[in-house]
């Protein structure tokens, strides 16, 4: 089986479409930590917010509809969030925040399941998507690697934002040292409420995209919560590369540990973190030298 | 540095004295809580230890109450121990590891703690969620009581399990106390404090945050024990993470770093979870608010606002002699 190209090439893909899925999570959980030093574990609330938008919206307005309202849903969430609970909560320090966000999960899973009931909802793929592409000798879901070429351009257009615009400048400036960007005169709060704002928005994003794969459920921001943690803490917490680097070991040890070495696949990821964390605390890209 | 103030002792006792009271005049129904409340407590108590005093939020609670659960029934079931043995070896099992855990982790601080926790705990999860030995995801069954009929105690009666179970939690608070009041106890409070303060004084520092971390997780290992021997079934999801973010809502809510706070915590949660789960399935969501509420109140949990207001009212006098002396 394994002497197959057709088994690799498969298995490549799924294991980028699942790097690039978390790589729209991770990416945002990660910015606002560098930037805000603040651990908000809602995100994966967030993600199943959008994904429940989508769903919804998936009815009346079709497929698109949702793809496009609901990131901008969960970033005005976003900003409610930002304004009652985060701001005061910036300087409170990693235990408050991790706290108040533990318990803004239970408040999200709940309201989810008072508003959307506790049964799993299915959207179907958009007509646009549908059906297989012949690659390399392999059948692949085209809605798939739409998964993969959206995470792609999200990373371009991020890289492209981050290194060669003034507000990227600004916001490099800002994770290396922000009370210094502060007296150079860059308004840091509005930037934090903006970085914040994004990360929401790609968090939805990723809701909007996963909605057709994965079954909606009350519980899948909580499923999607610690990956995404595995990734930023693996990859550095802060930075653009380190989500990516993060995402890609992920997706690429989850799928090949799971087909390779199916016994030991679940506890892989983990004794990864584990050495990743005794060998190189602050990961394996970190923001700051 | 841990002390025993007037009012903790008094409150100690209020606790002891009512539960036990309770125990003796309560239903099925109520003992089965109680039981309940001394495993949360047990688990809160060895949270408190390491997260209240040294600074050390773990997320790996969950899966170290898990780990002394599952290693208590497989003791038992296979390995063919009595009840008291297999706990012994359940606890020490526990400690083994928390030690490992807490000697890897006391490099990192702050958040790359609780994630260092979090990993471990996930990865002691996963591998008994797939372990065929461990029964997987459908659990294990048959984990037995202590047999105490030499003495005329029979554990299968829910009163007397209420009883002993009062009886583990204090056990845990003793042994939680001494550890604190002890030279590693102020060690601990000084790590947190001033880490490299400590480093300079000649404190090997790792060798005593791992062992807190060890006591801390032979105590969540017993809370397991506990918690097979209660319901006598396990399953996997004793060691979830959300297992370990619960006991520390439950420590934060109670009054984290004073010991006593989190046996209130434990209490009123575990009966709030009751009353509130009679009226509606969305508890979780009402736990959240009151969770949200009580960090953002900056007030030290329940025992915390208690004690706060205890001192303001002691202090009222010096306050205006300093005010008459400006």
């Amino acid at each position: 089986m394994t002497t197959d190209i057709g088994f690799w090439v498969l298995q490549t893909l799924n294991a980028l479409q699942l790097s690039m899925l978390l790589f729209l999570l991770s990416v945002g959980l990660t910015v606002i930590f560098g930037l805000m030093h603040f651990v908000n574990l809602a995100h994966g609330s967030l993600y199943a917010f959008g994904a429940y938008i989508a769903a919804t919206l998936a009815g009346t307005l079709g497929y698109w509809g949702g793809f496009l309202l609901a990131p901008l849903a969960v970033a005005a969430l976003g900003a409610v969030l930002y304004f009652t609970l985060i701001r005061s909560q910036r300087r409170a320090g990693p235990m408050a925040q991790v706290l108040i966000t533990f318990g803004l999960i239970f408040v999200a899973v709940d309201a989810t399941r008072l508003v959307w009931g506790d049964l799993p909802i299915g959207i179907a793929v958009p007509e646009l998507f549908e059906g297989q592409l012949a690659l390399l000798g392999v059948e692949y879901p085209i809605y798939r690697l739409f998964i993969i070429a959206l995470g792609l351009a999200v990373l371009g257009v991020l890289t492209l934002i981050l290194t060669r615009t003034q507000i990227g400048a600004m916001i490099r400036a800002g994770v290396d040292n922000d009370q210094m960007a502060a007296c150079l005169g860059i308004n840091v709060e509005r930037m934090f409420f903006l970085v914040f704002v994004v990360g929401c928005a790609l968090a939805g994003l990723a809701g909007a995209v996963a909605a057709p794969v994965l079954s909606v459920t009350p519980d899948m921001g909580l499923q999607i919560l610690i990956p995404t943690l595995i990734v930023i803490v693996i990859g550095g917490l802060g930075s653009l590369k380190g989500a990516v680097a993060g995402s890609l070991i992920f997706g690429f040890v989850q799928t090949f540990g799971a087909v390779i070495l199916p016994t030991l696949s679940p506890v892989l990821i983990y004794a990864l973190l584990a050495a990743v964390l005794v060998t190189r605390p602050q990961g394996l890209l970190p923001a700051k030298g | 540095m841990f002390t025993h103030s007037p009012l903790r002792l008094t409150t100690l006792a209020i606790l002891a004295a009512g539960s036990l009271a309770y125990a003796f005049v309560a239903g099925f129904y109520g003992m089965e809580i109680l039981a309940e409340i001394a495993i949360l407590a047990i688990l809160v108590i060895a949270l408190d230890l390491v997260a209240g005093f040294g600074g050390m939020v773990s997320l790996c609670h969950g899966a170290l109450l898990g780990v002394g659960a599952y290693a208590f029934t497989v003791a038992a079931n296979d390995a063919g121990l009595t009840a008291l043995p297999a706990m012994l070896l359940a606890v020490a099992l526990t400690s083994a590891l928390s030690f490992l855990i807490g000697a890897v982790c006391a490099r990192s601080t702050g958040i790359y703690f609780i994630m260092a926790t979090l990993a471990f705990g996930q990865m002691a999860y996963s591998f008994v969620f797939q372990s065929p030995l461990f029964g997987g995801d459908d659990g294990l069954s048959g984990a037995p009581r202590p047999d105490l009929s030499a003495v005329g105690i029979d554990l299968t009666d829910s009163r007397a399990f209420a009883v002993y179970a009062i009886l583990l939690v204090a056990f845990a608070y003793a042994v939680a106390a001494a550890t604190l009041r002890s030279g590693l106890g102020r060690s601990l409070v000084g790590l947190h404090h001033n880490e490299k303060r400590l480093r300079a004084l000649g404190l090997t520092v790792w060798r005593a945050k791992a062992t807190a971390f060890a006591i801390s997780g032979a105590l969540a290992g017993l809370a397991g024990c506990l918690a097979a021997q209660h319901t006598q079934f396990i399953s996997p999801g004793l060691l979830s993470w959300t297992v370990s973010g619960e006991a520390l809502v439950v420590v934060i809510l109670g009054g984290l770093g004073t010991l006593v706070g989190p046996l209130l915590g434990a209490i009123l949660f575990v009966v709030l979870k009751h009353e509130i789960s009679a009226i509606t399935p969305y508890w979780h969501a009402i736990v959240g608010v009151i969770l949200i509420a009580v960090v953002m109140s900056r007030a030290k949990g329940v025992f915390g606002f208690i004690e706060a207001r205890w001192e303001a009212r002691k202090a009222q006098p010096l306050v205006k002699e300093a005010k008459a002396d400006a």
